[in-house]
């Protein structure tokens, strides 16, 4: 008889890219899974795999069905690997930025970067000379969008004339990721860029975690353009901060506000490089919200869920029991990560078991 | 938040009302009223825990009583863990204000005397209220008169900055005055902010435009932030005695249980000042 092992099974869809997260009560020692739907895509696909924890992270033996013919591998990266999401401000590991190219979305060649989209990175010393270089885009998080293994995109306008590219690997020239970037929801955003008219569209650099309702904030340094759009100050009633709500979420990473922006001021990223010590950003934050329930209830969908929050390609749940939406909520969370190398081909259904042991040795 | 009082804690914060300064003239006819609003600020109750399994031949024979040793930690571990989720909700939630006083030519930059200004006038001109009402002036050797102040909590690896810049504005705490209003982590007062430092406050490693480790100073105001608690549930410790285990009854469980929320109740009176240091990061 188990005195305080943990065992939990589940169901989740992969597809090449990995599955997951899946959220558990406890940090697994040990999971398999099995594909249920190996038959479906006989070439190169993983009808089951095993981690233990001192394989390390990342790691797996799998079984492979590729031409008609069962064989076992292993691998020490792109297996399976467990999470514990509990504090913020943590980063992996520095990456050196070979090259950037300017334009209305910036990209950057960073060799074998290993993220996957959605992933939160941040970068620093963006510098081509001393004068020149991208720096003005240091120190904000930006979610990534992979072109190939060595190339991503991040959403910020770098078009204008104080960008230069990086041409060389210039010392000191980093990105990073940013470990846990939505322990708490919702959360300052940082502005890339603005939609004017009787409506406001405003678009982040990372997933803003807003839901239609929230009473948002916002702080525009006077370079970056539409100040009329800050909460303070307050021309009419001194020291009252005017707040706009959320009335659509157009996306992910775009959210639509009720404030008349039509005569405001043009937003510019353009920032000079000489202006990057002691640069303030555009800032979006949540403030309240005027929902009054919980979330709506359909066919199929659970009868007290819990708060989600949108990332870049899913709706994820965190793991609280039922509140109002758009509260502040916490979303630290631990359990595994099914990594791409084992990853079945398609959607397909895995079915999981996550063990935590009473005695190893 | 009252038992059976739900999972959300609502807070409600009125707005303000048009000043009527239109005088009303002699028509005898009243002016339109006004409709009264307020804004809701939600926040979810969440729980945690962590606890220890004992055997009870370690009970039994351990001669450094672990029980106890073992209730400490545990309770050690869960006030560290209230301020370690009150910490990163501020860094999470707070917009921030990035040094541009400092000399280092990084982003942030250190802190210069201009940020402690900049940041407290920010909370002035957003009507904060302060904390701590002045220290009037007595006369004794080095000392001055301390202002009414807001709250700065910040790294402990900022105070050889704030030890340079003594005598230019800042105040170390036993130059106060009287120290009977000093917190036991005060470190020392400039202009309208009292300095309060810790080793846990949020540091970003390496995380500025120069690959400096980035400071999260936070500066509130007595109605920015609140801490909710659980009536009848701040905090729990756990005993189960060896009985409670499986059929030889071998070992106890010591653990702790609490549960917290936390919201920024306004949000104009609170700002992270985002600073580096002077020197580059600190060799600990």
């Amino acid at each position: 008889m188990s005195e305080y092992s943990k065992v939990a099974s589940g169901k989740v869809i992969s597809n090449r890219s990995g599955a997951g997260p899946v959220i558990l009560p406890f940090h697994p020692q040990r999971v398999e899974f099995y594909n249920f739907d190996a038959q479906a895509v006989a070439d190169d696909n993983v009808p089951f795999a095993y981690w233990d924890v001192s394989m390390g992270q990342g790691a797996a033996v799998y079984q492979l069905y590729a031409g008609g013919v069962l064989t076992t591998a292993f691998t020490t990266s792109g297996g399976i690997s467990t999470f514990e999401k509990g504090l913020l401000l943590q980063f992996g590991a520095k990456k050196q930025i070979s090259a950037s190219t300017k334009g209305v979305t910036t990209s950057f060649e960073v060799t074998g970067h290993g993220y996957v989209n959605d992933d939160v990175v941040m970068f620093t010393g963006l510098y081509q000379t001393s004068t020149s270089g991208m720096p003005q885009m240091s120190t904000i998080p930006f979610s990534v969008y992979v072109v190939d293994a060595n190339n991503f995109i991040v959403n910020w306008n770098s078009s204008g004339s104080n960008y230069t590219d990086l041409t060389v690997a210039a010392v000191g020239a980093y990105v990073r990721q940013v470990l846990n970037p939505n322990l708490y929801i919702p959360s300052v955003s940082f502005i890339n860029g603005i939609e004017y008219g009787n409506t406001t569209e405003i678009s982040t650099t990372k997933p803003h975690c807003l839901v239609v309702g929230q009473q948002v904030a916002f702080h525009i340094p006077d370079a970056w353009g539409p100040t009329g759009l800050n909460s303070l100050p307050n021309p009419t009633i001194p020291g009252s901060p005017v707040y706009g709500y959320v009335v659509r979420v157009v996306s992910p990473t775009m959210v639509e506000v009720n404030i008349d922006s039509s005569t405001f001021d043009p937003f510019n990223s353009n920032q000079p490089v000489a202006s990057v010590p002691g640069q303030n950003f555009p800032q979006m934050i949540a403030v309240g919200n005027v929902n009054t329930g919980g979330f709506p209830i359909y066919f199929g969908s659970p009868l007290y869920p819990s708060p989600t929050y949108l990332d870049i390609n899913s709706t994820f749940s965190t793991i609280n029991g039922p509140a109002i939406q758009g509260a502040f909520v916490n979303n630290t969370s631990q359990g595994f990560i099914i990594g791409a190398t084992v990853a079945p081909i398609g959607e397909q259904s895995i079915y999981w078991v996550a063990y935590y042991d009473d005695l190893r040795v | 938040m009252p038992a059976n009082g739900g999972t959300t804690c609502r807070f409600m914060r009125p707005r303000a009302l048009t000043p009527p300064t239109i005088q009303l003239g002699n028509s005898g006819i009243d002016p339109p009223a006004q409709v009264p609003q307020r804004d809701i600020i939600d926040a979810q109750m969440a729980f945690f825990g962590t606890g220890c399994i004992i055997n009870e031949q370690v009970i039994l024979q351990d001669q450094e009583g672990v029980l106890a040793w073992v209730s400490e930690r545990l309770a050690v571990s869960m006030r560290q863990a209230e301020d370690l989720i009150l910490r990163d909700y501020i860094v999470s939630a707070a917009s921030e204000i990035n040094a541009g006083g400092g000399s280092n030519g990084d982003n942030p930059t250190n802190l210069g005397l201009s940020d402690f200004s900049l940041v407290a006038t920010t909370l002035d001109c957003n009507n904060a209220y302060k904390f701590m009402s002045g220290i009037l002036g007595e006369d004794k050797f080095g000392s001055g008169p301390i202002r009414s102040s807001y709250f700065m909590l910040s790294s402990t690896e900022l105070q050889t900055d704030f030890d340079s810049l003594v005598g230019q504005g800042v105040v170390n705490n036993w130059n106060y005055p009287t120290n009977t209003s000093c917190l036991p982590s005060e470190w020392g007062s400039v202009f309208n902010l009292r300095i309060l430092t810790s080793s846990e406050a949020p540091v970003a490693r390496g995380a500025s435009a120069n690959g400096q480790d980035v400071y999260y100073n936070t500066v509130t105001g007595k109605q920015g932030l609140t801490h909710i608690k659980q009536d009848g549930f701040s905090m729990n410790l756990i005993y189960r005695d060896p009985m409670y285990s499986g059929m030889l009854a071998q070992n106890a469980t010591l653990s702790v249980k609490f549960a917290q929320a936390q919201a920024i109740t306004q949000d104009t009176a609170i700002r992270n000042l985002l600073c580096t240091r002077l020197g580059g990061n600190l060799f600990l």
